[in-house]
């Protein structure tokens, strides 16, 4: 049974059912602590989540962060102003990494855990997201990507997680991570709804003046390309279980092909050096005065006011303020931001070439869900590693989709597949084309009709 | 990174930390730092840098200045401390 936000909306729901949706939803909430809020008003409505870097008027919006404790937005984003006049309702506010800051998703108090195995992440950033978008049966989430933060967790956690063309969907609203980067998109349970809810929040902004008014194009494309470098040192079962999937995709008429794009490996320090500079500026104007939390000791001198309130980010946040503040130096900035600007040029000239003949695919991961201690005990560089493959996309600002593909040891496997710019629309035909053959499993079904 | 330079980075950057934080997190940034430095040996000149993916119209906001008749009202019920003027919202 494939029904979806149309059927949803068209149907009688019986009475009570959203407040069973919310005791269930509190239950299992309880288990796998996917939401910091979770709206108990919620009475009418297709059920959506918002991750917690997105605002929303009225409700507690802190990035999973300390130091924005008690940020109460006057105002909905764009995207939440949209789904609410088009018959969707608010159900809560998802946990992330704190700022967006993370791969796996443990980088926050409390983390979300796997709702396939409590034992293992859920992945990140938008962790909440996936996970509460595998535990309720009729819900989308909104979430938001800057190097990977759709793709991974959605590969974690079984969903098909839709990352739009950078610009296409305003950011009015988000909490900055990277304003070059990031990119508002949906995670849901198949590639009809998230098409439906994109169709609904994309589109120009008067309060994003880097949001685009584009059209979007459905291109189908009969080319899968693997760029080889990408998939050059996947963990060995991800490497079979993508030969897997590309051999049911070549019965299904697919061409394949093999590519390597120069200095492609390069993708992730460049892209890091560009995420930390706009995030070291964009972390500056929290300093326990205007946002969040407040530090009400005025008898402190500026410097000593101010460095107190920024002791309240977490390690991962300072870690990236300072990187950002050096790469930006004037006497290193040509050597790393301008340089790592270049470098994506260059990899946005060369990916749009080759994609005009086809779709770029590979696994969405290098690696297997990890557990939660493993993922633990990962050294920030070793971390960083694991975006190699979602990274090239996002850095390029490329429309791209992770669907579920395969299911190891129980644990689901995603496979990423990468457009052209504005040519977001083919990644859900072709995703759609997919689920025709392939059953996704879900262990939970939450608010089941 | 030398030491003082780093000192000098977490000053910038309003950051303080005891020293056990302060070595780990500096022994990060060292790898880190040591990993951005593989982008020395790409040859990129000729692209120019790509500020955004996209090539986005440069849109204003059509902010305009309006003069408040009354500056004073600005910090009326103000706190005033050594170093900090704590005003009313507007």
């Amino acid at each position: 049974m494939k029904a979806g936000i149309r059927e949803f909306l068209a149907e009688e729901r019986p009475e009570g059912y959203y407040e069973k949706l919310i005791r269930d939803l509190e239950e299992a909430n309880e288990k796998l602590r996917m939401f910091s809020v979770i709206n108990r008003e919620l009475k009418s409505g297709m059920p959506f989540s918002v991750k917690d870097n997105i605002c929303v008027k009225d409700v507690e919006s802190t990035a999973s962060s300390q130091m924005l404790s008690g940020y109460i937005p006057p105002f909905n984003a764009t995207v939440v102003e949209k789904l609410d006049k088009n018959g969707f309702g608010f159900i809560g506010k998802t946990k992330m990494d704190e700022f967006g800051f993370g791969t796996l998703g443990v980088n926050c108090i409390e983390h979300p855990l796997n709702p396939f195995d409590e034992r293992y992440v859920t992945g990140g950033s938008s962790a909440g997201s996936a996970a509460a978008t595998a535990v309720l049966r009729h819900h989308v989430s909104i979430a938001e990507s800057t190097g990977g933060s759709i793709a991974c967790p959605s590969a974690f956690c079984g969903v098909v997680g839709f990352t739009p063309t950078y610009g296409l969907v305003s950011r009015y609203g988000l909490i900055d991570y990277a304003n070059s980067l990031d990119k508002i998109g949906i995670m849901a349970r198949s590639a009809s709804d998230a098409r439906y809810v994109f169709e609904m929040i994309k589109g120009s902004d008067k309060y994003d003046t880097t949001c685009v008014d584009h059209e979007v194009t459905t291109e189908g494309r009969r080319k899968l390309i693997i760029i080889d470098q990408l998939i050059k040192g996947v963990d060995e079962r991800i490497a079979s279980s993508f030969d897997k999937t590309m051999c049911k995709l070549g019965n299904l008429g697919y061409a394949i092909e093999h590519r390597s794009v120069p200095f492609i490996e390069k993708a992730i320090p460049a892209y890091y050096i560009v995420s930390m500079a706009e995030a070291s500026t964009n972390l500056a104007k929290y300093t326990g005065f205007k946002y969040g939390l407040k530090v009400n000791d005025f008898s402190k001198n500026y410097n000593d006011f101010f460095t107190e309130a920024r002791g309240n980010f977490g390690a991962e946040a300072k870690r990236r303020i300072v990187i950002g503040t050096f790469v930006r130096s004037s006497s290193v900035k040509s050597r790393y931001y301008e340089k790592a600007l270049r470098i994506r040029r260059m990899l946005i000239d060369s990916l749009n070439s080759i994609l005009k003949e086809g779709f770029i695919i590979s696994p969405t991961m290098p690696i297997v869900t990890p557990k939660v201690d493993e993922a633990e005990a990962l050294s920030p560089l070793e971390e960083y590693g694991m975006d190699s493959i979602t990274v090239p996309p996002n850095f390029a600002g490329l429309p791209h989709v992770s669907f579920p593909s395969d299911y190891i040891g129980g644990m689901p496997v995603g496979t990423q597949l990468v457009t052209s710019h504005f040519n977001d629309m083919a990644l859900f035909d072709f995703v759609g084309r997919w689920e025709e053959d392939f059953e996704y499993r879900f262990k939970y079904n939450v608010g089941a009709l | 990174m030398e030491n003082e330079d780093f000192d000098r980075l977490l000053k910038i950057c309003r950051l303080s930390m005891e020293k056990d934080a302060k070595d780990k997190i500096k022994h990060d940034i060292d790898e880190i730092i040591a990993y951005f430095n593989s982008i020395d040996g790409v040859e990129c000149s000729k692209y120019s840098p790509a500020y955004q993916p996209i090539s986005v119209p440069a849109r204003k906001r059509p902010d305009r200045h309006e003069p408040f008749p009354e500056p004073g009202k600005l910090l009326k019920n103000s706190k005033i401390y050594r170093f900090f003027i704590v005003g009313p919202k507007i």
